[in-house]
């Protein structure tokens, strides 16, 4: 008898430290709603993004067109000032970086991040970006409380020290706005096509029950 | 009028090569459904066409599709970003899945709340559950070929159970995979059992399914034998033909469908990671394995069984009875029309434990697929021992049951008073 009550004790808090774990690392994921239809913050991404984040993470499924179209940014304008590497508008958004050279100096190979913010889920871009802490014990002097012990350096540093916090807060909004748009460019089109497609099945469906009903008359 | 016999003719000179009025009027026109069937009835109907969309769509991804280790992944994000409407034919190929798998299990509960196994029925419940079996594979050989986290070790630990079985499973397991581990050789394989193969079957299979019932006829919820009371003709007074009746009441179920489908893939296709898992969205890596690996959620509770058997026994090793305890679930259902001894057909009409054991056996399906689709813990594997025990027990004590309880009178008619 005792030992069946220590069974569900041991248990029920096997049920409590599970229910303890945060999908964030330490702590819960901070709201966060994608707006893709706000090109201007995903412009504003787009230009964090490629300024501090292309370096080394590639957006390899995607290309440069589909972005420079989908952000109503005309294509030479896109081409003349985010083509650093001499690539055409219709090329995929690959980074120049090798995988030798990045493990030589930072000694692992950035992931690309065209499905990020699908794999982690946007929340999660959101809260890890705005959750860098000093912590002189790593190699770079700082650590994450989303991401335990990241390899990834601080690079929005400096931005962090110079913009207030509700600046800040909104450079991150954007940029994970923008990898959230990057992650499924077809959102809004699907969205709107979906609109129509109900409308009609909603006709179609009532035309179908109206026939239905026409000849469930003759069996009575 | 002229018209009228240019295609009176018409039909006549290819009526007289191949009988298409009569293969009209025995399947559709002069096929007669019982006229009490209710909404358990559509799911056979929109399962078909489920089908059909699956091939279609299939079809078309797989002009985009690349079969390699190195192109899988990539090829997909091409689908779903540079082909037109990549998108949108992708997603209704994996919403496709899901749905397909929802109605042949709203399907499958028709047959067992309705008797619809027993007698003379027991070969179209075998042929549709044979169907089922090949979905199972179908499904999993889909799942592997986006090549992402998920694919690649859901394949490792599905055929790794092969590797399970006693003597000569690990060279089996080398056997199926090609390779030592899962590979872009397995992968390649997986693909054309995915597309040549299983479909191949599984459209032999379902007509087989269909022909068998047509020779039989629906049962229906009373589980009354319509085809007792004949009218001169010989024409089931408690019944009605399948063309126009049943067939405009499919239409409006698969308008009612459609609303339900659209709006799953068209404004969450993902299904909340149902549909699409999220780990899914990195490339295959066999040098990170990930934290939880979770089936599909149309396989999880046979997953929950697999993973409750966590003891050996007689010799064997827990992994090789929770596989054989997995299948073992799967497979059962095909000894149904054996199992039960019921006079009667319908639950309306059967005892109390037979409504009992059914109610048992959904709560255990549920329960199941959920403790599947969590990380194990202590108590959560205890709950999926006594619930795997429950499920088996609708199957395995079922002679008994059916046999001693006391049913109802079953009416002679369709709408006489029991």
């Amino acid at each position: 008898m005792k030992s069946l009550f220590y069974l569900i004790v041991i248990s029920s808090s096997f049920l409590i430290f599970s229910a303890g774990e945060y999908r964030c690392g330490s702590m819960e994921c901070d709201n966060f709603k994608a707006d893709v239809s706000d090109k201007a913050s995903l412009q504003r991404g787009l230009s964090t993004y490629m300024n501090y984040c292309y370096g080394c993470h590639s957006l390899k499924y995607s290309r440069y067109k589909r972005v420079a179209e989908d952000l109503l940014i005309p294509l030479e304008m896109y081409e003349n000032n985010l083509i650093y590497d001499g690539s055409k508008i219709g090329d995929l958004m690959e980074i120049s970086l090798t995988k030798e050279d990045a493990i030589d100096w930072l000694g692992a190979y950035p992931p690309d991040l065209t499905l990020e913010a699908r794999l982690r889920r946007p929340d999660w871009i959101y809260t890890y970006l705005r959750n860098y802490y000093p912590d002189s014990s790593r190699p770079y002097g700082v650590n994450n409380r989303v991401y335990q012990n990241v390899n990834m350096p601080h690079v929005l540093e400096d931005m962090q020290n110079t913009l207030s916090e509700s600046q800040y807060d909104q450079v991150i909004y954007d940029l994970t706005n923008f990898m959230t748009y990057v992650a499924d460019p077809s959102a809004e089109q699907r969205k709107r096509i979906g609109t129509y497609v109900l409308l009609f099945l909603i006709i179609f469906t009532a035309f179908a029950y109206m026939t239905y009903r026409e000849f469930k008359k003759d069996l009575k | 009028m002229s018209e009228n016999t240019i295609g009176k003719k018409s039909l006549e000179w290819v009526d007289s090569r191949f009988p298409v009025v009569d293969l009209f009027e025995r399947h559709l026109s002069k096929y007669y459904s019982p006229s009490n069937i209710n909404i358990w009835y559509l799911f056979g109907f929109l399962l078909l066409i489920v089908l059909v969309m699956q091939i279609l769509t299939g079809l078309w991804l797989m002009m985009n599709y690349t079969n390699t280790a190195e192109g899988a992944f990539s090829s997909i994000e091409y689908i779903m970003r540079d082909v037109d409407y990549g998108w949108l034919i992708r997603y209704m190929h994996a919403g496709g899945a899901s749905a397909f798998f929802a109605l042949i299990y709203l399907h499958m509960f028709r047959g067992m709340m309705y008797g619809s196994y027993q007698k003379p029925r027991e070969l179209i419940w075998v042929g549709g559950w044979f169907v089922y079996v090949l979905l199972c594979a179908e499904g999993f050989t889909g799942y592997v070929l986006p090549w992402g986290q998920m694919s690649f070790w859901a394949a490792q630990v599905i055929i790794s159970l092969v590797g399970s079985i006693p003597y000569f499973g690990e060279d089996l397991a080398i056997w199926i995979r090609g390779d030592y581990i899962v590979s872009g050789i397995t992968l390649s394989r997986l693909f054309a059992f995915h597309v040549v193969l299983l479909p191949i079957l599984i459209i032999a299979v379902v007509f087989f399914h269909i022909l068998a019932l047509h020779e039989i006829g629906s049962n229906n919820p009373d589980g009354i034998d319509v085809k007792k009371h004949t009218d001169q003709d010989g024409v089931p007074l408690d019944a009605k033909p399948f063309f126009p009746y049943d067939i405009t009441h499919d239409f409006y179920a698969l308008g009612v469908f459609l609303i339900i489908f659209c709006s799953v893939i068209f404004f969450f296709p993902e299904g909340g990671g149902y549909i699409i898992e999220y780990v899914n969205y990195e490339p295959a890596n066999p040098l990170s394995t990930p934290a939880h690996i979770v089936p599909s959620w149309y396989y999880t509770p046979f997953y929950a069984m697999l993973r409750a058997i966590d003891f050996p026994l007689f010799g064997l090793t827990a992994k090789f009875l929770g596989f054989v305890v997995m299948a073992a679930g799967i497979a059962i259902f095909a000894a149904l029309p054996w199992l039960d001894r019921s006079p009667v057909k319908s639950i309306k009409y059967k005892g109390i434990y037979s409504k009992a054991f059914l109610a048992g056996f959904v709560i255990s399906f549920f329960v199941l697929a959920y403790l599947g689709s969590v990380p194990p813990t202590e108590t959560k594997n205890m709950l999926a021992k006594v619930f795997t025990f429950i499920y088996f027990a609708y199957f395995l004590l079922m002679p008994i049951y059916t046999k001693f309880e006391k049913c109802k009178p079953v009416p002679e008619r369709v709408g006489d008073p029991a």
